[in-house]
């Protein structure tokens, strides 16, 4: 089913007038893509979503989280975890404090891999880690650390290549299990993040489309992976400001291995391959 | 801008039929392509390093919003979908796997269907599930062209078989067949 444009613009209205929610610059095509399935899963005609959607906050609140999509794996991209590891992080080793702000977290395998990488490189203690994310549900699954373990055998693998191989040195392997840092309990099919990572990292929600830093303070890091791909050049352009805002001098952005940064604000950072410096 | 587009799905058993058809083309193709195809997990990288030696045009794993040009390979990455949009872009989604399957051959091809019309291109390959059966059939239904690879030459048939239940194809084709008809198109 094509959802019309007409559609997407009285939808977008509809959510706005009725929450905080704005999907005004969201990539027209990403959100027409969203709203297509929702009509398939929920069995409503445009007509019958917009009605629901003005009656229920909680159906409308149902739907935003729908619509934002929540992909997130263990050590996505292991290569550029090797550049965190051998490239970004070396440089802060000096430093006395690491504040990290994990921007649109997810379910929280993200904040749970630099955790892990932290700890291996004695930098943990140091770091105070933030995370956001418009998706409450989402966040309470980041809070518990509590993973799925059948479907997600590929977050060992992922662990192994990161942690255990050094991408530089074939002939070294490192001898850390991945169960230093993950409770397997297979009865349950979980994958549990143990203490160690828990105790740090400090979860609020946020939309990134109207506020600009709910923590309060400024960044060292920022990971901000497959989240902007979903947001029109112009959205975009507003968010790599306001990253820009309350990065440190010198400070790092990490976007997903497949997107870029366009327009004029990318004359305010300086690209270093994988990852993006605050002029 | 180019007059018309291809875009290649394939599975198990179309790696080798990919590079033969890539290294025969020659270095001033004109048409873009698109390559939608599943990799193994545990193999998502080395692939491009692995499809470039043979071809003797340019083939990028593109950025999400690129814009597309005459005489490149598009290839999908792992791990996303990749779509072929209006005004000639290409976006990536992370959204949940569509059987089993990111890259989606089939939400590639109904993108590039829509944007591309009878413009467009459609190709199916040697394959193990039916992803691209939905594909090629938006792509003959857009007023493009629908092409699958002859099962009988294929290492797996499922694929292509599925592809020609879904839809009436325009060709069925050998490999050397394919090559020759995306050349006439040049």
């Amino acid at each position: 089913m094509q959802v019309e444009k007409d559609d997407i613009l009285r939808i977008i209205d509809t959510i706005k007038k009725a929450s905080s929610y704005d999907f005004t610059d969201y990539s027209e095509k990403s959100f027409a893509r969203r709203i297509e399935k929702i009509l398939i899963d929920t069995k409503l005609d445009i007509e019958g979503l917009i009605k629901q959607l003005k009656s229920s906050k909680e159906f409308l609140e149902h739907i935003v989280k729908e619509i934002t999509v929540n992909t997130t794996e263990l050590f996505r991209d292991p290569k550029m975890w090797h550049t965190i590891k051998y490239r970004i992080l070396p440089r802060f080793q000096e430093q006395d404090t690491i504040n990290i702000w994990h921007a649109g977290c997810s379910t929280g395998q993200e904040v749970y891999s630099m955790s892990i990488l932290l700890n291996e490189m004695n930098m943990l203690d140091k770091c105070n880690i933030f995370a956001s994310d418009l998706n409450l549900d989402a966040l309470e699954i980041a809070k518990r650390g509590e993973y799925k373990y059948r479907f997600n055998v590929e977050y060992i693998d992922n662990f192994n290549k990161v942690i255990r191989q050094n991408p530089y040195n074939f002939e070294e392997v490192i001898d850390i299990p991945f169960t230093k840092y993950f409770d397997i309990d297979l009865t349950k099919d979980l994958l549990k993040a143990k203490p160690i990572l828990k105790q740090k990292p400090i979860y609020r929600k946020q939309d990134l489309v109207r506020e600009d830093n709910v923590f309060y303070t400024k960044f060292d890091i920022i990971f901000c992976r497959n989240v902007l791909i979903y947001f029109n050049y112009d959205l975009q352009n507003r968010i790599f400001e306001n990253f820009h805002k309350n990065l440190f001098n010198k400070g790092t952005l990490i976007l997903g291995i497949h997107e870029s940064m366009l327009g004029p604000v990318s004359s305010k950072y300086i690209k270093k391959g994988m990852y993006y410096l605050k002029k | 801008m180019a007059q018309k587009y291809v875009i290649i799905g394939g599975s198990a058993g179309s790696f080798q039929v990919v590079t033969q058809i890539l290294s025969a083309l020659p270095a001033n193709y004109d048409l873009p392509i698109f390559l939608c195809l599943h990799r193994l997990k545990h193999i998502r990288t080395g692939f491009i390093e692995a499809l470039s030696i043979k071809s003797m045009l340019p083939i990028v794993e593109p950025d999400d919003k690129e814009h597309i040009r005459s005489g490149t390979i598009y290839l999908a990455p792992a791990n996303y979908h990749m779509y072929i949009e209006l005004g000639n872009t290409i976006a990536l989604s992370t959204e949940p796997s569509i059987n089993h399957s990111r890259p989606s051959i089939d939400l590639s091809f109904i993108s590039a269907s829509y944007s591309y019309k009878e413009k467009l291109i459609g190709i199916i390959l040697s394959g193990a599930n039916k992803d691209g059966a939905q594909g090629l059939k938006a792509v003959k239904e857009s007023g493009g062209i629908a092409v699958v690879q002859s099962p009988d030459e294929c290492q797996v048939k499922t694929m292509t078989m599925a592809a020609i239940k879904a839809t009436q194809v325009d060709h069925i084709l050998n490999t050397q067949q394919i090559i020759d008809f995306l050349k006439k198109l040049n």
